[in-house]
């Protein structure tokens, strides 16, 4: 009698004890991770959790669809109420956005150069995001730069593909106009309410809009002063359509309006979206600026990178799911350049076939090769904190600079607002 | 003085049933309120709040892009709310007349927009007015305009839109007030007017304004304390832009909180600042009214 209750017992305590280890396991099987493109950064996720869950089949993933904003807000308000509940093990969060989060909520992130070699990434990508020392990322898509260009239309108006090749923003320029009036399509098109040209063409000789932390780098900027004059110069010449939002943006080029498109390698998988236009298009390195010091051919524009949460439970996971895949699996890198256009910041990704291949879309070059070859020379900057009210103060200036306005009083009145929004 | 024990348990339970209304009013209402008055004292960057005394409100001072919103938004308010009100009281007399035929239909037609979501309009109203919408586009083909407005990149242009767009959205909301405030008019007033040969645009002056001007008063501080908190229609259309040409207080607020580095003390102080104007302003009309019914 008693012999077969402690029987009883003890195989109800093991089952007990199964039930509770399992659901241990399945508590810690699955991460969840938050980004915000369907065609870009979700499937790339979503490939890399495949690859993991089939070498360590207690881990899945649940990838969930949350915009850039939303992503921000959730995580500045919960962070702030010190809320943990329902925040993502892993996030996605743009590179100049994220030194505002490291340094208003400080120990909030997992310091991910503790366990992954930083230095197996493009250096610019690691500095975004280090602070105090530690780099908290792993680097993810590069937003290194192009110049995408319609060869028909050059050829229309007497140009050949040499003629765009490492030229200066002024030689464009020339080009430009030679192409408006001889084909009648304008250059490029751009949203007054974004900075990501001036950004691009400043990037390019090492200067950002914030030097040595955060001191304003603004009035003497050489780099940003020759940027505006560039900026101001295109759409005097009426070489630039002015859009309105995103959708006016990417309409203008994938119509085959605007001739050109200075944009980060992101942008690739829009410009393909149009299959009628394969063969057409072409990619130069990014112009340089005329008379600045340090004025490259390489610059960055948009990009972001992985940060794991420190209130994720399952952190250590995590790490060893961004180490073992993102930050050492090659083969990883060729599936989602094929797939979705990007192009990783891991260096040793670069000797993958799909990198050597040529695109039939873009006259055969070696798109992704030359992509590569430039993300390793892209001048390294250090964001700050700033940015985002920067770039706030530097679009509030650019209708006026566009409609010829003095490039100097707008320097002054950025450094104000800058200065003004920093407090 | 003595109180017998029936009216002291009335007391205690008229006050036991309007307890758990006015516990969670003090929660989610006023506890809110006073902590934003306490954080518009804080200073600090996201988490690392300190107690910084006035200096939140020197900063108000020196802020040059507050001034352009609050400059914004009273060219916002003084252009929009007199053209709403006066379309809104157009349209209510001229619907309230009864020799018009399907009356209901456009009363209908007119209230329309306040019943669609903020958001959907905005976007509408963006892709109509983008420099290939369906506005430039019909200018044009009617030529008369040579070159597309550039209604969302000008900020003076940005502004007409914003304009047009809450004035579309909010004067079928105004013209309901009037519509119903009109049944309460004598018809006797309006008879007795037309046999003294009163032409028609006095009677509406002299009648029909006189008689709604509580209603007047009353749609118009809504109307200037909604234009003060103007944020859905700028966030989904303009974003603020282009340079800063339609920031409104509201979307400075919510820039200082969430797309720059969280100020969040900073932001709280700011918000302080539309409420004193929203009692400024209403206290100013409130006097103004009181002012002509005492001359009446």
């Amino acid at each position: 009698m008693t012999r077969n209750v402690m029987r009883w017992t003890r195989t109800l305590a093991i089952a007990l004890t199964g039930i509770s280890m399992a659901s241990v396991a399945a508590a810690a099987a699955e991460l969840t991770v938050w980004c915000w493109d369907p065609n870009f950064n979700i499937p790339a996720m979503a490939d890399a959790g495949a690859r993991y869950t089939a070498a360590h089949p207690d881990t899945t993933f649940n990838i969930n669809n949350v915009s850039q904003d939303e992503i921000n807000q959730k995580l500045q308000t919960q962070l702030l109420a010190g809320v943990s509940d329902g925040l993502p093990d892993i996030v996605l969060i743009q590179d100049d956005n994220i030194q505002r989060f490291l340094q208003s909520f400080p120990g909030s992130f997992v310091p991910l150069s503790d366990s992954i070699d930083m230095s197996k990434f493009a250096d610019y990508k690691v500095a975004a995001a280090t602070y105090e020392g530690k780099s908290y990322s792993l680097p993810f898509d590069s937003g290194v730069t192009g110049l995408f260009y319609r060869s028909d239309y050059l050829e229309e108006a007497g140009y050949k593909p040499e003629d765009v090749q490492d030229i200066t923003w002024n030689r464009l320029i020339e080009i430009g106009k030679d192409v408006l009036e001889k084909t009648g399509h304008q250059l490029i098109d751009m949203d007054y309410n974004d900075d990501g040209q001036i950004i691009m063409m400043m990037q390019s000789t090492g200067q950002w809009y914030l030097k040595d932390g955060n001191e304003p780098n603004i009035i003497d900027n050489p780099a940003l002063k020759a940027s505006l004059e560039t900026f101001q110069a295109m759409a005097q010449s009426g070489l630039i359509k002015p859009v309105s939002d995103w959708t006016g943006y990417t309409g203008a080029f994938t119509s085959g309006e605007v001739a050109m498109v200075p944009q980060g390698v992101w942008i690739t998988g829009t410009i393909k979206s149009m299959p009628d236009q394969a063969g057409k298009w072409r990619v130069a390195p990014l112009p340089a600026l005329d008379g600045v010091d340090g004025a490259t051919h390489y610059s960055n524009n948009g990009g972001s990178s992985w940060y794991v949460l420190a209130s994720s439970e399952h952190q250590d996971e995590a790490i060893d799911f961004l180490k073992t895949v993102w930050a050492e699996d090659v083969d990883f890198y060729q599936g989602i350049l094929v797939n979705q256009g990007a192009v990783g910041s891991l260096l040793a990704a670069r000797d993958g076939d799909a990198y050597k291949a040529s695109d039939p879309f873009f006259n055969d070059e070696p798109v992704w090769q030359n992509f590569s070859d430039w993300l390793a020379q892209v001048p390294a900057v250090d964001y700050g904190t700033f940015t985002p009210e920067a770039r706030l103060a530097v679009r509030a200036q650019l209708p006026n600079i566009a409609n010829g306005g003095d490039i100097d009083q707008a320097l002054q009145a950025i450094d104000a607002q800058l200065r003004q929004q920093m407090q | 003085m003595a109180q017998t024990r029936l009216d002291r348990n009335e007391q205690i339970n008229g006050w036991a049933f309007v307890m758990p209304a006015l516990v969670l009013l003090g929660i989610f209402m006023i506890y809110p309120i006073l902590w934003s008055l306490w954080m518009s004292f804080q200073v600090g960057r996201g988490n690392n709040f300190s107690f910084g005394g006035l200096a939140n409100i020197q900063r108000l001072a020196n802020d040059a892009l507050l001034v352009q919103a609050l400059t914004n938004t009273i060219i916002f308010f003084i252009i929009q709310v007199p053209i709403m009100i006066v379309l809104a009281l157009l349209f209510a007399v001229a619907l309230n007349d009864a020799t018009l035929r399907f009356r209901g239909l456009f009363r209908t037609i007119l209230f329309l927009p306040c019943v669609t979501s903020l958001i959907a309009y905005s976007s509408l109203f963006k892709s109509m007015f983008s420099n290939d919408g369906i506005i430039n586009q019909a200018l044009m083909s009617l030529h008369l305009v040579s070159a597309p407005i550039p209604w969302l990149t000008d900020p003076f242009w940005a502004k007409v839109v914003i304009i047009s767009a809450i004035t579309w959205r909010w004067t079928g909301y105004n013209m309901i007030f009037y519509l119903a405030a009109l049944q309460n008019v004598d018809k006797s007033i309006y008879e007795a007017a037309r046999i003294d040969g009163i032409p028609g645009w006095a009677r509406f002056w002299n009648i029909t304004v006189p008689m709604l001007k509580p209603v007047i008063l009353f749609t118009t501080i809504l109307s200037t304390i909604g234009t003060l908190q103007l944020f859905d229609e700028i966030n989904n259309i303009t974003q603020g832009g282009p340079g800063n040409g339609t920031m409104t207080l509201s979307m400075y607020i919510y820039n200082l909180t969430f797309r720059m580095m969280p100020s969040f003390g900073y932001s709280a102080t700011v918000s302080w600042v539309i409420v004193a104007i929203v009692a400024v302003l209403s206290i100013i009309q409130f006097m103004i009214a009181r002012d002509r019914r005492r001359g009446a």
